[in-house]
């Protein structure tokens, strides 16, 4: 166990540095540049802040010294806000984005697993069909458009919620809810699936044939194993969720790290996208790891190698 | 399992629960105000600011957000008057101008402090504006500072030090600004923000966190007291402002809010009492000018497209005027922008006092047809395709698409549309790696110069390769001017002499656009979308009847 968990620590290395590399020179393929603007810039102003952040310097000299830095977590100010240091901008964004992310995720499986639940047991019901149909419904509808839909009814024109912003426990129920539609539905259509399969196992007739009762059947045997395709997922669903809310955050007004990688593309603010980016792969291989770890926990079928 | 499902459900519940500003207050009668209009508890005011400011240290911004935030914590020499934006006493209280205009006195309020106590001199002035023009500050907007004596040289690297400079501090009270000529506008200028004094210790100490909360002092109205990146910058008033009994405002709060649409919501919702210009989509402005607290006012910016002259067949006028006539702005506006934008032929905006705009290019497909005929392309037989460069835009996207059908239908010639992102847009349009460009300008302070010294040989913001040695000679010719109705006169006929060259195609005039609740008193419109905060106050009275009516 020991050993598999340092060999995969030691294995994110060499893919840290390769998703470096490759976002160090793509960055720098863009056209333009951190320090074009619609007003002029004065070609003596401009050299002088290339020089200050060392970008007069040959692009492999740069590079390395980027490697040397960022090996320190220190990826230096960011370009467009250069009272600030990359690694402050993270600390003070990721937060919010993982607690936007953690509660809807927890939305997700609370509403979500339950459904599933229902619809494997009464397979091919009505409540099997209502809870499908609305899940396919669930995941078609994209954040872009559940978001304004949401805001203009709870909050434009029934008053219930704020419409944006992050402060107090009323502006996190619509971003929360918007994030979180698209993965209830992905996680009912997952229990399902996974009860379905369980639900005709041996063990489970099994189980049955000793007389026990349907729920603690389901809940008890078949839960635990019909839920594995959903702990598979949750892993990448919270990088997911955490990264993916974007548009969630820039609808909300809400100061996550979603809003820095994507306006730092668009701003050519090379610190900035690096930072971030090496942070989101290191998260998501964390987290790969963990589902790993959470496997073997579930199904003692599974071993470590 | 079933815990948390109960604790998830009792947060949900108290979620639930109406938030405090859902109490609406609606009248049946009388004028119509979009969305809540209660006015905030306490002398608050909250505005949607726009994206996050990337700085906010005076010397260095460039931008509308930037500037809301320097102006309301730091006071310059003149400050503009809320309404007129004519310039008033600030830190000077006086000021004397030589008579060939080239020397301007200011004498400074006793006794003023920095926010942290400590003295504030004409030694201040003398180091901020030397730090803008300095070339290792590398500030965008130095060159507002040229007009003053070896200003352009010393920024450029050309003198050794600041001390030939046009500056000098007498005393610690007087400060003496020598220009390079005179300069009618100069009052305006030293209420822009980039002539806006900055604390020298604090910056010296600090390096670029300098602005960041804990570490910054300035001397306006208001003090920095929280910063969020990406969620907000508040402040609250400044006791060692010099006039602090004027601020009526306790706290001013800044939403940093990156989308439009949420910005609109946030001020519908009564969240912000002012949604600050440009923060609407523009397909509601028609549908907001039945509202009462919406607001469209002139403002100093044209939206034109620009001609690259460094390509063929753009080297030749001919073909430039032929494109420019063929434009219909009357129809852009009307039926495409729905009215919210006004069409205009010229390149500086009306209303510089002072100032009478030259007739301006105008709509006339025969004049057009005549002009490519001459150029040698009758009938658009033989015209080179070319594109009409934008950023990713809805709206520069249907502008660019009328434009494209406009040249098809009066010229005969075929137009492609190509599409940008911001910073790829950017680095096409500096390198003049496009045939013809949307582009907008936005003036700095209240004077034709503003716009048309753009356009002077080699200027970094001319990005059309237009150079013209009687062109520059009028400008030089108006800078030396001292009497200011024929110093505009001659700005007229540069003017009048570039739109006939035609390297750019003017088609529209900024209008603000913004909301302001009808509580919220001392917001004035502006031609330069400037607002001085510190007459600003919440009238929480303002839906009662007044007395005699009550009666």
């Amino acid at each position: 166990m020991a050993a598999f968990v340092l060999r995969r620590v030691l294995l994110m290395i060499p893919t840290l540095w390769v998703i470096a590399t490759l976002t160090f020179f793509l960055m720098r393929l863009a056209p333009g540049g951190p320090f074009l603007a619609e007003k002029d810039i004065p070609p003596a102003a401009k050299a002088q802040l290339e020089k200050a952040y060392g970008l007069d310097r040959p692009l492999g000299q740069q590079y390395l010294s980027f490697l040397t830095h960022a090996a320190r977590l220190d990826f230096g100010p960011s370009y467009k806000f250069p009272a600030r240091q990359v690694r402050e901008i993270i600390f003070e964004a990721f937060p919010v984005s993982l607690e936007l992310g953690l509660w809807a995720l927890l939305f997700a499986t609370l509403i979500g697993v339950p459904i599933g639940v229902i619809a494997a047991v009464k397979q091919n019901s009505g409540a099997d069909f209502a809870a499908m149909a609305a899940a396919l419904a669930g995941v078609s509808i994209p954040n872009f458009v559940l978001g304004p839909a949401l805001v203009l009814g709870l909050s434009l024109t029934l008053f219930l919620f704020p419409p944006a912003l992050w402060e107090g426990p009323q502006s996190r129920i619509l971003p929360v809810l918007t994030l979180s539609t698209a993965y209830v539905a992905y996680i009912a259509r997952l229990t399902r699936g996974g009860m379905l399969e369980v639900l005709r196992q041996d063990y489970i007739r099994t189980a049955r044939a000793k007389g026990l009762p349907e729920r603690k059947v389901v809940f008890k045997h078949a839960l635990k194993l019909g839920i594995l395709p959903v702990v598979s997922y949750l892993g990448p669903a919270m990088a997911r969720i955490v990264m993916g809310s974007i548009v969630v955050e820039t609808l909300f007004a809400i100061p996550g790290l979603g809003r820095h990688l994507v306006n730092g593309a668009f701003n050519r603010d090379y610190t900035l996208v690096l930072g971030v980016v090496l942070f989101y792969a290191a998260f998501l291989m964390t987290l790969n790891l963990v589902v790993d770890i959470a496997y073997t926990r579930l199904d003692p079928r599974v071993e470590l190698s | 399992m079933q815990r948390i499902a109960l604790v998830l459900l009792a947060t949900l519940a108290l979620a639930c629960a109406p938030h405090a500003s859902a109490v609406r207050q609606t009248s049946s009668t009388g004028p119509r105000y979009f969305g809540d209009v209660t006015p905030p508890v306490g002398n608050v005011l909250t505005f949607t600011n726009g994206a996050e400011p990337e700085r906010i240290d005076p010397g260095v911004i460039s931008g509308q957000p930037d500037g809301r935030v320097a102006r309301a914590i730091f006071e310059g020499l003149t400050t503009p008057d809320p309404r007129t934006m004519e310039p008033q006493p600030g830190l000077a209280y006086r000021w004397e101008i030589s008579a060939d205009g080239r020397t301007y006195t200011f004498h400074l309020r006793p006794g003023l402090v920095w926010s942290d106590g400590s003295a504030l001199t004409a030694q201040d002035f003398l180091w901020s504006w030397r730090r803008v023009l300095a070339p290792e500050t590398a500030s965008r907007s130095a060159g507002l500072l040229f007009p003053i004596d070896h200003a352009q040289a010393f920024n450029e690297g050309k003198l050794e030090n600041g001390m030939q400079l046009g500056l000098a501090a007498p005393d610690d009270s007087t400060f003496v600004v020598r220009l390079a000529a005179p300069t009618s506008y100069f009052l305006f200028l030293t209420q822009y923000y980039t002539f806006l004094p900055v604390p020298r210790r604090v910056i010296e100490k600090y390096g670029a966190r300098w602005t960041n909360p804990g570490n910054i002092v300035s001397n306006g109205p208001f003090l920095l007291d929280k910063w969020r990146q990406g969620d907000r910058f508040e402040f609250v008033r400044n006791p060692r402002y010099w006039d602090a009994q004027s601020v009526k405002l306790d706290r001013v709060v800044a939403l940093s809010v990156d989308d439009i649409n949420t910005c609109t919501n946030l001020y519908k919702a009564g969240v912000a009492d002012w949604n600050t210009s440009g923060n609407i989509p523009s397909q509601f402005i028609p549908y907001m000018r039945d509202f009462a607290d919406f607001r469209a006012e002139p403002y100093q910016g044209v939206y034109f497209y620009s001609i690259n002259l460094t390509r063929k067949p753009f080297d030749n006028p001919w073909v430039r005027r032929a494109l420019a006539y063929a434009v219909d702005r009357e129809t852009i506006c009307r039926d495409l922008l729905k009215g919210a934008r006004d069409p205009w032929g010229d390149l500086a905006p009306y209303g510089y006092p002072g100032y009478v705009n030259p007739p301006g290019q105008t709509f006339d497909p025969a004049r057009a047809r005549a002009c490519l005929a001459r150029a040698g392309y009758p009938q658009g037989r033989g015209f080179p395709r070319f594109a009409i460069l934008f950023n990713t835009s809805e709206d520069h996207r249907r502008i660019a698409e009328a434009v494209q059908a406009m040249w098809k239908n009066v010229l005969g010639i075929d137009v492609t549309l190509a599409n940008e992102e911001w910073g790829s847009y950017l680095q096409d349009a500096t390198a003049l790696h496009y045939d013809i460009a949307r582009r907008s300008w936005i003036g700095d302070y209240l004077d034709p110069n503003s716009f048309l010294a753009c356009f002077r040989t080699g200027d970094g913001n001319n990005r059309t390769g237009f150079a013209d040695a009687r062109y520059d000679a009028m400008l030089d010719r108006a800078a030396t001017e001292l009497d200011p109705g024929r110093r505009m006169a001659i700005l007229a006929q540069a003017e009048t002499f570039l739109l006939d060259q035609a390297p750019v195609i003017p088609i529209y005039r900024y209008r603000t656009s913004e909301l302001v609740k009808p509580y919220v008193r001392g917001l004035y419109p502006t031609p330069l979308d400037t607002h001085p905060l510190k007459g600003v106050w919440i009238d929480h009275d303002w839906n009662r009847a007044p007395a005699v009516a009550r009666r």
